[in-house]
C-alpha cells in the first residue's frame, strides 16, 4: 500500500490593520474620491506626501495640494511575469511617475499592451478601479492616449485604517527525517532519533541533537512506545481570529512517550473534559485502521502525531505519574 | 582613520556552507555545520564563547520565532548570552564588534542563515517596503532593481553591456569557488543574447535563489593569536541608510556607501580586494562609482552574490571571502560590503587588514 505523503506546505498570514495618521489618511481618502494629493514642504511638492521632512526627518506641517492625474515616467521596468502580489495580473510596467505639479516621483503600476508602449519620458494618466477602498491600489496608470474619462463617486467618511493581508506560501519536500517519521506513522509506528552523544531520545527527530549540537541520520532512528504521560496541557477556547478553524473548546497537550526524553507537542484531546484531564495522566494512542490512515498538515516546522493517523489518546487506567517526576519536561 | 575603536578585534575563524538551490534539511542543520566548524578551528569549548549573535529572517521560513529555533545550532543549554538581528548577519557582526569595544568580553560567535527556496523571495521582500504606499503594490526587489537599472542606463552611467560584463566576470570567477551555486564561462555577447526577465534586466542579472549559512568567531587582540595563526583585523565598520522611498533617492548613486567609505578612510592606503554585495549586476557599477576603488583591486573574486545568495548570510559571506584572501596572504587590505533593502537602500562597509595588530 502506498499512501501519498504531501510536501511540507503552510501559509503564513497576518491581517495587518494600520492607522493612517494626518497625511497618509487624507491622501488615501482623496485617492478613493478621485484625487491625488502631494505635500508641499519647503516649496517642493512630494508625492506620495510625507509626514516628515525628507532630509532632516523633522515633523512638518504638510500643506496638501492636488497633483496629477497625469505625469511623466522617469524610470521603469517591464514585469513580464507578475506574481499574485502585484496589482495587475497581465504583464505591466512598474514605473517612477512624476505627476504634474509634483517634484518627486511616485512608484506605481502602468498597464500597457507591451513594453513597446512604455518609455522614459512617456506620459501616463491615473485610472481608478471600479471599486475604491482607500488604498494605493485604487488606481493604476495607463499611457495618456489610452486614458478614459472617469467620474468617481466620493466614498463615505475618512480613511483612518488600512487593511493589508500578508500571505506567504512556504512549501518544500518534507525533510528526510520528517518523511521517515511520516512513513512510520502510516505503518502505526512512532519513530524517534536517539543521539549517540547524549543518549537522549527525541521524538520526532529533527535531524540533530540540540543539546550536543550533532547531526542525526537514519542510523539514529528507533521505534518509540505509543504510550506516555501528560506533561502539560492547556484548554483552548478558540478566539475567532483570521484563519481560525476551531469553534469548540478543546485540550492541547504534550505527551512524554515512554522511554523518550522530549515530549511530543500539539496533541489535541477532544473526548476528555478539562476537569478530568491531569498532568501525570497515562495515555495510549488509539490508531486508526491502517487503510484509514493518511498524512495531512504535517510539515517541516514542529512535528506532531496528527489525528489523521491516531484516532485519539485514551487513558490507560494506570495510576498517574507523580508530577514532580516530570518537572524536567514541563515548560 | 576616522573610526575610533579603542579595542582591536580580529576575525579568528570563518565557515560557510555551499550555496544550495535547495537544502533538503533544516536551517538549523545549515548553521550547526558552520558553528561546529568554527568552534573546532579555534579549539575552544562552546561554553567559553562569551557572546553569540545571529542574523536571519522569520518571513523567509514563514515561521514566527524561527530565529529562536535556530539557537539549537549554537547549543541552547545551559542558557547562552545571545542576541539576534532581523538583518543580514553583517549587521550581527557590526553589533558583535561594537560589543567587544565594551572591553568586558573577548570572543563572539556570529552566524547568519537563510533558506529562500521554500518561499517565493519576490513575494517576501516587498514586505520590507513602506506599508501604505509601496507594499500593497507588491513592489518587489527584482522590479525595483529593474527601475534602478533603467535609471542608470538613462543617465548614461552604464549600459546593458556593462551589466553583462559584471555577470560574465563574476560567474567566471565563481568557477573557482567551491561554494558557488551558479558558475559559468560566458561571454558578454552570449549573455546579451538572452531574453529580458524584468527589462532591462535579464535573468542572469539577478542573484540565484539560495539556501545557506555562514559563521565567524571574532575576538579581542589579546587572545587572537592564541586562537588562530593568521588573525584578520577589523579596522572599522560603518553603515548608512537612505530613504525607503525610491522616488526620494538618486537611484544611480549610493551616497550612503560614499559616506561610510569616507568615515572608514578607505582611501588612506590601497585596497587589494573588495567583496561587494552585488545582488543585481547594476549595483556593482553604482558601488564602484561610489567607492572609487583603485586600479588593480580585485572585485568579487568569489563571484559575489550573483554566484550564490544565501539571504541573511550573503553580507557576512562577503566579509568571510575578503578575510580568507587576507588570511591566505593573497591580499593585505580588504573591503567587505553588505546591503539591505531595495536598490542598495542601506549599506555597510568593513575594512580588514592582515599582519600584526
Amino acid at each position: 500500500m502506498t499512501t501519498q505523503i504531501p510536501d511540507s506546505y503552510h501559509v503564513l498570514e497576518f491581517p495587518y490593520t494600520r492607522t493612517t495618521g494626518p497625511v497618509v489618511g487624507p491622501f488615501l481618502t482623496a485617492l478613493r474620491d478621485g484625487k491625488i494629493l502631494g505635500s508641499r514642504i519647503d516649496g517642493k511638492v512630494y508625492c506620495p506626501p510625507l509626514e516628515y521632512h525628507p532630509t532632516t526627518a523633522a515633523a512638518v506641517e504638510s500643506e496638501l495640494v492636488e497633483v496629477g492625474p497625469s505625469g511623466t515616467i522617469l524610470s521603469w521596468t517591464w514585469v513580464a511575469h507578475p506574481t499574485p502580489k502585484h496589482p495587475l495580473s497581465e504583464s505591466f510596467a512598474f514605473a517612477l511617475i512624476q505627476l504634474d505639479g509634483a517634484d518627486t516621483p511616485l512608484a506605481h503600476a502602468v498597464k500597457a499592451a507591451s513594453s513597446e508602449a512604455i518609455s522614459t519620458g512617456a506620459r501616463v494618466t491615473a485610472q481608478w478601479r471600479e471599486e475604491c477602498v482607500g488604498a494605493i491600489t485604487d488606481v493604476y496608470f495607463v499611457p495618456e492616449v489610452d486614458a478614459e474619462q472617469q467620474k468617481i463617486e466620493p466614498g463615505e467618511g475618512d480613511v483612518i485604517i488600512t487593511e493589508h493581508l500578508i500571505s506567504l506560501t512556504i512549501s518544500e519536500p518534507l525533510h528526510p527525517h520528517r518523511r521517515r517519521f511520516a512513513e512510520g506513522l502510516l505503518e502505526g509506528k512512532i519513530i524517534g532519533q536517539r543521539s549517540p552523544a547524549s543518549g537522549k531520545l527525541y521524538v520526532p527527530g529533527r535531524g540533530y541533537d540540540p543539546m550536543e549540537r550533532i547531526r542525526l541520520d537514519q542510523s539514529a532512528e528507533e521505534e518509540v512506545a505509543d504510550v506516555g504521560t501528560v506533561v502539560g496541557f492547556t484548554e483552548i477556547n478558540p478566539v475567532q481570529y483570521h484563519g481560525q478553524k476551531e469553534r469548540k473548546p478543546y485540550i492541547r497537550c504534550s505527551i512524554l512517550l515512554d522511554g523518550s526524553d522530549q515530549p511530543i507537542q500539539g496533541i489535541d484531546i477532544r473526548h476528555i473534559g478539562v476537569d478530568d484531564f491531569r498532568v501525570g495522566m497515562r495515555l495510549k494512542a488509539v490508531w486508526k485502521a491502517p487503510e484509514d490512515r493518511y498524512i495531512e498538515d504535517l510539515d517541516n516546522r514542529y512535528g506532531t502525531i496528527p489525528d489523521t493517523v491516531v484516532e485519539r489518546w485514551d487513558p490507560t487506567g494506570e495510576p498517574d505519574v507523580e508530577p514532580d517526576m516530570l518537572k524536567e519536561h514541563t515548560i | 582613520m576616522a573610526i575610533d575603536a579603542p579595542i582591536d578585534v580580529a576575525i579568528v575563524a570563518t565557515s560557510q556552507t555551499p550555496s544550495y538551490r535547495h537544502f533538503d534539511d533544516t536551517e538549523v542543520a545549515l548553521i550547526m555545520d558552520c558553528v561546529n566548524d568554527v568552534i573546532t578551528q579555534v579549539g575552544m569549548d562552546r561554553h567559553d564563547i562569551d557572546f553569540t549573535i545571529a542574523g536571519s529572517c522569520d518571513y523567509l521560513s514563514g515561521m514566527p520565532f524561527a530565529f529562536v529555533q535556530n539557537i539549537d545550532a549554537v547549543g541552547a543549554w545551559p542558557p547562552v548570552y545571545e542576541n539576534h538581528v532581523e538583518m543580514d548577519a553583517a549587521w550581527a557582526l557590526n553589533e558583535a564588534w561594537i560589543r567587544l569595544q565594551h572591553g568586558d568580553i573577548k570572543t563572539v560567535l556570529v552566524s547568519g542563515s537563510g533558506k529562500s527556496s521554500p518561499g517565493r523571495p519576490r513575494e517576501v521582500f516587498h514586505l520590507q517596503t513602506d506599508p501604505y504606499y509601496s507594499a500593497p503594490l507588491g513592489l518587489d526587489s527584482v522590479s525595483a532593481a529593474g527601475i534602478q537599472a533603467r535609471a542608470l542606463i538613462d543617465s548614461g552611467k552604464a549600459s546593458e553591456e556593462d551589466f553583462a560584463k559584471v555577470v560574465s566576470r563574476s560567474r567566471r570567477d565563481a568557477l573557482h569557488n567551491p561554494n558557488a551555486q551558479v558558475a559559468a564561462d560566458k561571454t558578454v555577447d552570449e549573455l546579451l543574447a538572452e531574453p529580458y526577465f524584468s527589462e532591462p534586466l535579464r535573468r542572469h542579472d539577478l542573484p540565484p535563489i539560495s539556501d545557506g549559512a555562514a559563521a565567524m568567531i571574532i575576538s579581542t587582540a589579546d587572545v587572537a593569536n592564541d586562537l588562530c595563526d593568521s588573525p584578520v583585523w577589523i579596522r572599522g565598520i560603518d553603515h548608512r541608510m537612505e530613504s525607503h522611498f525610491l522616488g526620494l533617492r538618486d537611484l544611480t548613486d549610493s551616497p550612503s556607501t560614499r559616506i561610510a567609505a569616507e568615515n572608514l578612510g578607505i582611501h588612506d592606503s590601497p585596497i587589494d580586494v573588495a567583496e561587494l554585495c552585488v545582488n543585481y549586476s547594476p549595483e556593482e557599477v553604482i558601488l564602484q562609482n561610489a567607492l572609487g576603488l583603485p586600479e588593480g583591486c580585485l572585485v568579487n573574486p568569489s563571484g559575489g552574490p550573483l554566484a550564490g545568495h544565501p539571504v541573511m548570510a550573503t553580507g557576512l559571506v562577503r566579509v568571510i571571502e575578503a578575510a580568507k584572501r587576507i588570511a591566505a596572504g593573497h591580499a593585505q587590505r580588504g573591503l567587505a560590503h553588505a546591503s539591505s533593502g531595495a536598490c542598495l537602500q542601506q549599506n555597510l562597509l568593513c575594512v580588514l587588514e592582515g599582519g600584526d595588530v
